[in-house]
């Protein structure tokens, strides 16, 4: 499977990884710049947190064994075996959170406008499993790797 | 192999998935008794209308087939482990390997006419929610006695239906007892009351009043009666062994397993909430995979059997609830409210011993893993904690935590 690498070394905490992450997948359409980064609607996926060593970027990790996938309730969270990829399906979603409560590195949330849907990374579905965060780093701190699952 | 499985819950379906994973060519039959695959904590969206009998499933519609899995609605009645037999109310069945997944039943107190009157329902299986959908229909005034998750569940399906007079009999001092503290408790608890719902908690039900088979009233120890159309019992569930009694498996409350889930008889295993281990989704999942690789021939165990914890959603206030909700002797107590949330931490030495987000409750899982695994935070603030103080990465990408 394929799996964003991160080199937490090399970032410097610019966050446009969190940018492309929020153009990607916000609602109406337009460009970076005329992204409306204060609409609730418009989160990112991916999060960089400033620690004593430099920083700590915290994205979805895809996990082999993903304890979303084994919480889930309603089976909206599932892992595709080929590609690896754990997706979300709001339609299926019973809104129950066990999620959020089981991904041990904290990187599932409610949805900040309502609360009622997950918001996790999907690997830019919508852009061919091409991931915006990725191609937006300028350090190459994250790149896409083959790993074996 | 032929690998039988009784029960389509999530124990039963995960192992399901786990030996197909592992051997393609195995033979898997899986038995039921209800007909509708369906996810029991959802149970009540079917009785508010939310979502219908397709909706309740937690698994794709093709799963059985795309799996080749034969599925059989099944009533089972005794198990014969000399002859490695399951028998049904039609053909005995015979296994290789066995797995009872079959889940729990709700358990109705023996007070008055509620174990035989036709209006009272317990909320475990689909039957349940579809006898519950039914009856509310010529319903108006309802009385839910428990006020657990079932019994709130409940109460919020009628609420969605349109039901008012709705009254819930708690014998703890606040709602959702296991769950939460009484602060947590009591933002639920005006929630429901702005809906039209009366708690009566720290009461117990005494006696019933009964026309024919119908009960029309509940009396309480305070000697209120309370009127009622219809009657949900949500005080606690039971193991699902009735099936054994004359087998030689080994069962006391529940079936007595070891640490690879394997029952007393050979061959035979048991997973979910049989087991009486743990009543948590997550946790009846893993047990499954386990009961699954051991069926498969492996020798795994199981270890992640930490069950103090869950998260709620009514009206959209949410909830996360982890390890201990109110503190023992020594513990420090850090809480922090404002007008969108309330948060607590219990503080047990240098650990965090349970955790009460109430409100926003976003990237909070690494709260479980720091509870259960009794985490040093020493030398930390522990408002701004997060995975970040412990973060690491793995060879394949994967994060770890670094602890120590």
């Amino acid at each position: 499977m394929k799996r964003i690498i991160i080199k937490e070394e090399e970032c410097d905490g610019c966050k446009n990884c969190s940018l492309a992450c929020m153009q990607a997948h916000r609602t109406n359409s337009g460009t970076l710049y005329d992204l409306n980064l204060t609409d609730l609607a418009n989160e990112s996926r991916n999060f960089i947190l400033a620690v004593d060593s430099g920083y700590a970027p915290l994205f979805c990790r895809h996990c082999d064994e993903p304890e979303c996938v084994r919480a889930c309730i309603s089976g909206a969270m599932t892992k595709d075996p080929e590609s690896g990829i754990v997706s979300y399906d709001e339609e299926v979603c019973a809104k129950c959170f066990m999620c959020v409560m089981s991904c041990s590195f904290g990187i599932l949330k409610p949805d900040r406008a309502t609360s009622q849907k997950v918001v996790k990374c999907d690997f830019c579905a919508q852009d061919g499993y091409d991931p915006s965060c990725v191609k937006s780093c300028p350090k190459k701190a994250i790149l896409i790797e083959e790993v074996t699952a | 192999m032929k690998h039988v499985i009784i029960g389509t819950g999530a124990a039963g379906i995960s192992a399901a998935k786990t030996i197909r994973i592992l051997n393609s060519n195995d033979e898997i039959v899986m038995l039921s008794a209800d007909s509708i695959i369906n996810s029991r904590s959802m149970l009540h969206k079917y009785i508010s209308g939310e979502r219908d009998s397709a909706s309740l499933r937690f698994v794709s519609a093709d799963f059985f087939d795309a799996n080749n899995i034969s599925w059989l609605t099944r009533k089972v009645t005794s198990i014969d482990t000399a002859s490695k037999q399951v028998l049904t109310d039609a053909e005995p069945i015979s296994y290789d390997r066995l797995l009872i997944a079959t889940g729990a039943n709700s358990s109705t107190p023996p007070i008055g006419a509620l174990q035989t009157a036709v209006n009272v329902f317990g909320l475990r299986h689909f039957t349940d929610a579809e006898s519950i959908k039914r009856a509310s229909e010529r319903a108006e005034k309802f009385v839910i006695i428990g006020a657990g998750l079932v019994g709130l569940d409940a109460a919020y399906a009628l609420i969605e239906q349109g039901k008012r007079d709705i009254t819930i009999v708690e014998m703890g001092d606040r709602i959702l007892p296991v769950n939460l503290d009484p602060q947590a408790a009591a933002s639920y608890q005006d929630l429901f009351e702005k809906m039209g719902c009366k708690f009566l908690l720290g009461a117990r039900v005494t006696d019933t009043v009964t026309s024919g088979d119908v009960v029309t009233g509940i009396s309480l120890e305070s000697g209120e009666i309370l009127d009622c159309d219809l009657v949900i019992v949500a005080t606690g569930t039971r193991p699902a062994i009735e099936f054994l009694a004359d087998s030689n498996i080994a069962f006391e409350r529940a079936i007595t397993v070891d640490e690879n889930l394997r029952t007393s008889v050979p061959d035979v295993y048991a997973a979910g909430d049989v087991t009486g281990l743990s009543g948590i989704w997550p946790n009846a999942v893993n047990q499954g995979e386990i009961a699954g690789r051991n069926m498969c021939g492996d020798n795994a165990v199981y270890e992640d059997s930490f069950a103090m914890k869950n998260t709620i959603n009514f009206f959209g206030l949410l909830t996360l609830s982890v390890g201990k909700t109110v503190p023992e002797e020594d513990d420090v107590v850090l809480i922090r409210e404002d007008r969108r949330n309330y948060k607590k931490l219990i503080l047990t030495g240098d650990t965090i011993s349970g955790v009460i987000l109430q409100g926003d409750i976003s990237q909070s899982g690494f709260w479980q893993h720091m509870v259960k695994n009794k985490i040093s935070i020493a030398g930390k603030n522990p408002w701004k904690l997060s995975y970040a103080d412990f973060y690491s990465t793995k060879e394949n990408g994967e994060f770890a935590w670094k602890t120590g």
